[in-house]
This record gives C-alpha cells, structure tokens and sequence, in this order.
C-alpha cells in the first residue's frame, strides 16, 4: 500500500497548499488579465505568478517545493538511498535555456539537497502529473524504493503562449471548463507535490491511501482528442478494475477539464460510457488555468485538501451544460465527507491517466 | 522472466535490426537520412513525412521491429503492450525549430508546435498499430537500463504483457536511438538484465 500526503501547492493564488485552499473556498481565481502578453502584444487571460519575477523561475520553484513538502515530513527521507525524486514537467527550464530544459535543474536539486538518487523527469504532456504519481506510487509499491516525492512545475513562457495562439486554442476570457460558452484554454503556472511512502509514519498530518491507476492512449490523434473517449474510458475503467473499486464508491471526480470544445466534449461521452455522469464533478482550471505538467499534482493536491477538508468547490467558469453527455458538474461550494476521489488528465499524444486517492 | 525479442539501433551513419545493418546513409543524397532508410525499406505511410525526426525515429524502429518479429503485430490484444520511452533531450530539436518559426515577423508554426512534446512520438505509434495501452515518456541524464527494468516490472504488474521500449536522443543532427521489444517467457530472446541491455546499446552491428 502507498500512503499519500504532504502535498505542497505554489500558484498565483498562494505559496503553500492551505492558501491556495483558503482561496478556493472563497471561489477565487487565479487568472488575471495581463497586459501585453500574447504574440501581437495584444493582452490575455493568464493565470500567471506576477510576484514571482526572477530568472531561472522553473528551477526556484522546484527548489521552494522541495523545502516546503521537507518540512511536512520526516526530513531525513529527502536524503535517504530509498528515496526517489520524480519531476512532471512539459517544457522544463525553456525559458532560461531551450537547450537544457531537465537535466540542470534536475542536477541542482540533486546538488542542493544532496539527493542520493539521481531524479527522473516525467514529460508526457497534459498527463504528466498523474502519470508521475501513479509511476511514485508503484515504484514504493514494488518495494523498487521507499519513498518518492513527486514535483510537478511548469512555467508560462512566450513558447508555450505562441504555441497555443497558433492552435487557436486560447480562450478570450478566463476559461469556462464544460460551459455552454467555453472557447479554450487558459494558461497557467506554478508548482504543486506530494510524497508517496509505504509508512505512515513519515508524514507529520495524516496521509491518504493513494491507488494508483492504468495509462490508456486514445491512438486516434497527436492533438486532439479522441471523439469517443476511448483513451479515458480505457484507462478509467483499468483503474477501477485493478484497484477493485466500484463506480458508486466514488464520491467527486477532479476532471482534467480544460475548457476546449472538443477535449470537455470528449470527457462528457467518456465519463457517460462510464456510467459515472451523475457524480459531482469539477475541473479546477477555472481556478489554477491550465498549468500542463503542473496540473496533474496542483489538482490532486487540490482534490487532497478538499477531502482534508470535507468540503467540494464550485467548478469556477461553469454556468450552462456545455456537453451532449450530462456531468454533475458543481455549482456551489458544498460540505460532504469524501472517502474517494477520482482523478483524471488526458492530452497530446492521445495520453490520459487517472488515480484515486481514499480515505484511511 | 522478460527477454528482448528484437531491438533496433540508429545512429548519424547505419540502421541496424537485431545486430545487422539495414541501411547506411549516403551523405551527397538528397533526402534526410530517415527518408533515406524509409525508402529503401518501401515503407508505405504518407504521415511519416508530416512527423519530426523523434516521431520520425521512432515510427521507423517500431517498425522495423515488426518486419523482425511477427508477434509484435499479432500476438497481443489492443492495450497489453506499454510503451517506455526516454531521452536526454526531450523535444529540444523540434523546440529550436518552433521557436525560429516565429523570430523576426513571421508567425508560430502550429504544424511544428505539435510536436514540441517528447510523447508525442508514442501517439504517433499508437495510431499506427491502434495500440491503447499504457505510455510513458521520461527524461533521463543518459541511456539507464535500470529505468526500463524497473519501469517495466511496474508495467507489468498492471496487466502489460509486452513493451516497446526505446531511448530516442535527437539534437541538431546527432542521433542515438534504440528501441527494443520486451516479451515474457521467449526464451529465444535475450534476458533483459542490465548488462545485457548495456551491450546491445553498445553493440557494433554486423554487416549483411
């Protein structure tokens, strides 16, 4: 079994996972207009960390999360020969050298905390964070290692704003996940983690059991989504089987959500397939944006404090049904125990991946 | 026990499958040295010419691969063959590209955004085969066996009977690629230990 906790959150909402809980429960997002970003200069929605205003900001981030989730656990694990560091990240460090993107950053963490094992890089696009926890997870499961502290950052550069501009994938107002009027994405920043262990002990609030889920590829298309939720459905389904658990038992579904017509529409048929489109479901884009390699551990962090908390948010941008399946989307904040939760990413290359997180 | 059942190594000079070489570059030809080894071995897949050099590298593995090994084609249901991959510099090559794709005034190319992810080279062989099983890509210092084992022992623990594993390093011309194919219980095959993975990444091919 694989105890999972000491979850750390860094976005523009806060610095540590209970400010960015405190902001949420207020249904305040992250996204802000920023003058002058975009290619034509032309000012757009981002959810972007302003304070943050330093060079080598991939790396720092890396660092602050490091320190953050040492001082929620036993310290003397970071350190420890049964220990692995794992990295979620789609463009690393670009934006301080296109040619070093990992392996640096990764060098100075190991330099810095005096790692014993070298860290892995996990880059696999919108799903790398909860492929990241699942491969943590599996690893302390197998015995392979101990303990695996899993970081997932992504920075906003010019690169990534372009790329999406040249998709026509960004929306013109903050985004709006499985709304009527959704038009795109909204890029995001920051840097979420969580520490993966076989004991309980080595965390200092009480942990989650995490069971760690299948990958499934839609092997349909490089960018976009499959139209029959295949991909999803599949790796949903395996997750569920394998860990014997059974649709009614789950209590929210962080969807992945990114507020593109064709990627929410293809959640709605997967999650119907499923037969799991009465559960409340949100996607927390609205709040974070869309932080890529960061969202996978951002939003199980998030989905952690929620269940810390006994409380579920708002789906924030969510008014009208905006998918030819229903989905139990949230629209007010609500108290409830949460014995498990379910969560969900999917993304170019056709990769979705999906992990539940239960109450011990 | 895993044993590899086919492996394909490609560098600057030679392709070589399962220890012999296939094909070896003409420096004064005019087309790239994929194109090169994709027309002479009468490949049939008009995409390929639309995919970067790590998708293009990799299409190109699997499936020579597969003319070496019929089984990878017809011996595992949709979903039970996982790929694992990695490399040193994810995407870079194509990350150079993009971002000259819109220096000066001119406007970002979304054909080559699309392929500024390193994964996206398993999507494109998931199509291909319409394989729908589990995927990971990850960035490693330098090619480490004891990433695959491990991996591959989690993989399988998930219900994967077989992977396609490879190490694809692409970057401003340098090339180092090799993929191979892990099965259970092919006793013609070699046993994937690490020192065994190690000299057939290191091993000089044999001329037909």
């Amino acid at each position: 079994m694989s105890y999972i906790g000491a979850e750390v959150i860094i976005s523009p909402l806060g610095d540590t996972a209970e400010e960015n809980w405190n902001a949420l429960a207020q249904n305040r997002s992250g996204i802000s207009f920023v003058e002058g970003a975009g290619y034509a200069g032309e000012g757009m929605y981002l959810a972007k960390m302003l304070a943050l205003n330093t060079t080598r900001r991939f790396e720092n981030l890396l660092v602050q999360a490091l320190t953050k989730v040492s001082a929620l656990i036993d310290s003397q694990i970071i350190t420890s020969t049964r220990t692995i560091v794992i990295i979620s990240s789609t463009k690393g460090a670009l934006d301080t050298n296109i040619k070093d993107q990992f392996a640096g950053p990764a060098a100075a963490l190991t330099q810095r905390f005096k790692l014993a094992n070298q860290p892995i890089t996990v880059s696999n696009a919108c799903i790398s964070g909860v492929l990241a926890i699942n491969t943590a997870g599996k690893l302390v499961e197998a015995g392979i290692y101990e303990h695996a502290i899993v970081i997932g950052c992504d920075v906003i550069s010019d690169f990534v704003v372009n790329g999406f501009q040249s998709l026509f994938a960004v929306s013109d107002k903050p985004c709006a996940p499985f709304d009527n009027a959704r038009n795109g994405i909204t890029l995001g920043e920051g840097c979420g983690a969580v520490v993966l262990s076989t004991s309980k002990d080595v965390f200092k609030e009480a942990p989650f059991q995490l069971l760690a889920g299948a990958s499934a590829n839609d092997a349909n298309h490089i960018s976009g989504p499959s139209r029959t939720g295949e991909g999803l459905f599949r790796s949903v389904n395996k997750t569920l089987i394998s860990n014997k658990i059974d649709t009614a038992e789950i209590d929210f579904i962080c969807a992945h959500g990114t507020a593109t017509i064709y990627n929410d529409e293809m959640e709605s048929i997967a999650f119907d397939r499923l037969s799991m489109s009465d559960i409340p479901l949100s996607s927390l884009k609205g709040y974070f944006g869309h932080t890529l390699g960061a969202a996978g551990l951002i939003e199980t962090a998030t989905s952690i404090q929620m269940m810390r908390n006994s409380e579920l948010v708002k789906s924030l941008g969510y008014s009208e049904k905006g998918t030819s399946k229903p989905l139990n989307v949230i629209t007010v904040n609500e108290k409830r125990r949460l014995s498990a939760v379910l969560k969900t990413a999917s993304g170019f290359g056709g990769g979705n991946a999906s992990l539940v997180i239960r109450s011990i | 026990m895993n044993f590899v059942t086919g492996y394909c190594r490609l560098n600057e000079d030679f392709c070589a499958v399962n220890g012999e070489v296939i094909s070896r570059r003409h420096i004064d030809s005019e087309d790239s040295w994929f194109k090169q080894i994709y027309k002479e071995q009468e490949f049939v897949y008009p995409k390929f010419y639309k995919m970067d050099l790590l998708s293009q590298a990799g299409f190109l593995g699997a499936e020579l691969i597969k003319r070496g090994n019929l089984r990878v084609a017809s011996s595992y249901p949709d979903d039970e063959i996982a790929m694992i991959f990695a490399n040193g510099s994810s995407s870079t090559d194509t990350d150079i590209r993009f971002l000259r794709s819109y220096e000066g005034n001119s406007s970002p190319s979304p054909s080559l955004f699309v392929y500024t992810l390193p994964n996206i080279v398993l999507g494109e062989i998931a199509i291909l085969n319409k394989w729908y099983g589990e995927n990971m890509f990850a960035i490693l210092p330098n090619f480490e066996p004891g990433f695959f084992i491990n991996y591959l022992n989690i993989t399988k623990a998930g219900g994967s009977k077989a992977a396609l594993c490879g190490w694809l390093e692409i970057l401003e011309g340098k090339v180092d690629v090799f993929l191979f194919f892990v099965e259970e219980n092919e006793e013609t095959g070699t046993p994937l230990n690490a020192e065994n993975l190690t000299s057939l990444f290191n091993q000089k091919p044999s001329i037909n």
